[in-house]
């Protein structure tokens, strides 16, 4: 039992990820400040204003939504904007009333509530018809800056928003083919020194059949996130463009393999084949797209969920779903290693 | 009005619906048992591996 340990392991690892991915909920963030066109008249105010629709993200507006407030915000002058009414826990109608003469016309929005915290959204305003004088200085106005009261959640990202979840299924397919992969570099590397016995063959075999089924697996939740964040099941990018080839390219090591009968030679040609394979999966997977511009995150100057917003909860959820699934995949390595084993002993 | 009530329906009702109405949970339980028969699956193929393995080294074994 205690040899099975690891395997159960890895099951238990993915079910906990799983009800991470599908119970966690998302943190709250601001999507946009929207004109309706409309103006609202206040009994304070003399003159109509402008009236905006705000949409929040997974915010809870209508628990205190006496305590909402707007405020937008450029360089260090600060107004704040009426809140007209909270429709619901991410909709309020919010009026504008901006001076004509302003020191920007762009303009960063906040909200402070007491659940939500303070929450931004930059260049949130955007407003063509003021005129613009630099040196402006608007009244100092005084933010008591609320600090959020939320359960455990994901963090809010623009446009990526509850596709974040797929981090858990999509990073980790790469991370066990990489295992996969290199388990089946060592063994090449093993085979071309040790010629004579097919040991080391049949590990090279076994491991790239399992690492080709993760590549195609990260092929495909990469495809899927493609189409929710960069609205295309696939796009022209070097990274995307990268990952299929070198699926490709494994691809052709099963070609190779079938394709020559004679077991020594089989062995010695796939084998050298492999070693570059290998390469070419580094170079393009985590080379060339580094040196060239890519919307990957992690590769051609973005940033990698690593650098900045991969916080603790997903932490908590991304470590145990690479751990769990490398655990999957090599486990699906030594059986497939068992059945090449067993199938080549009954013929 | 009817610029706030075409706002609201375009501001992503989909995700809303399927993590608000409790969808998400009955995808998880699918999620969960396909996980676990995978599993199952995986541990009865190598149960079976192990009977047949050592059923040839027996064979082997009497042969020589």
């Amino acid at each position: 039992m205690a040899h099975n340990v690891w395997k159960i392991g890895g099951f238990a690892l993915i079910t906990y990820v799983l009800v991470m991915v599908f119970v966690v909920p998302m943190g709250p963030g601001l999507l946009e400040l929207r004109s309706t066109e409309g103006t609202f008249i206040s009994e304070e105010m003399e003159r109509p204003i402008p009236e905006y629709f705000l949409t929040g993200f997974a915010t809870h507006w209508n628990e205190a939504p006496d305590q909402l407030s707007v405020i937008v915000r450029s360089q260090s002058n600060l107004v704040q904007l009426q809140v007209i009414e909270v429709l619901d826990d991410t909709h309020a109608r919010i009026g504008v009333s901006l001076p004509y003469s302003l020191p920007s016309k762009s303009w960063d929005v906040l909200i402070n509530h007491p659940v939500d915290g303070t929450l931004l959204l930059e260049n949130g305003l955007f407003l063509s018809d003021r005129f613009i004088d630099e040196s402006l200085a608007l009244p100092a106005l005084a933010i008591e800056e609320f600090a959020a009261d939320l359960p455990f959640h994901f963090p809010y990202q623009p446009r990526i928003l509850e596709t974040i979840r797929n981090l858990m299924l999509h990073v980790p397919m790469w991370f066990t083919m990489f295992v996969l992969m290199g388990i089946a570099f060592v063994a090449s590397i093993k085979q071309l020194a040790t010629s004579r016995s097919m040991v080391e063959d049949e590990k090279a075999e076994a491991s790239v059949k399992a690492g080709l089924l993760f590549g195609i697996l990260g092929l495909i939740t990469g495809s899927v996130w493609a189409r929710f964040t960069w609205g295309a099941w696939w796009v022209d990018d070097p990274q995307l463009n990268g990952a299929l080839v070198t699926v490709l390219v494994y691809s052709g090591y099963i070609v190779l393999r079938n394709s020559i009968d004679n077991a020594p030679l089989r062995a010695r040609l796939s084998a050298v084949y492999n070693l570059f394979a290998f390469i070419i999966l580094i170079i393009l997977l985590m080379v060339l797209p580094r040196f060239t511009e890519s919307l990957h995150p992690g590769k051609g100057g973005n940033p990698g969920f690593n650098s900045y917003d991969l916080d603790s909860a997903l932490r908590a959820a991304f470590y145990p779903a690479v751990i769990g699934w490398i655990l999957i995949g090599i486990w699906m390595y030594r059986i497939n290693l068992r059945f090449t084993r067993l199938n080549k002993l009954l013929k | 009005m009817n610029a706030i009530n075409s706002i609201l329906v375009q501001s992503h009702p989909l995700e809303g619906w399927f993590f608000g109405s409790g969808k998400a949970l009955v995808v998880l339980a699918v999620a969960l048992i396909l996980l676990i028969g995978f599993g199952l699956w995986m541990w009865r193929a190598e149960a079976r591996l192990k009977k047949m393995e050592a059923k040839l080294n027996q064979k082997t074994s009497r042969e020589s």
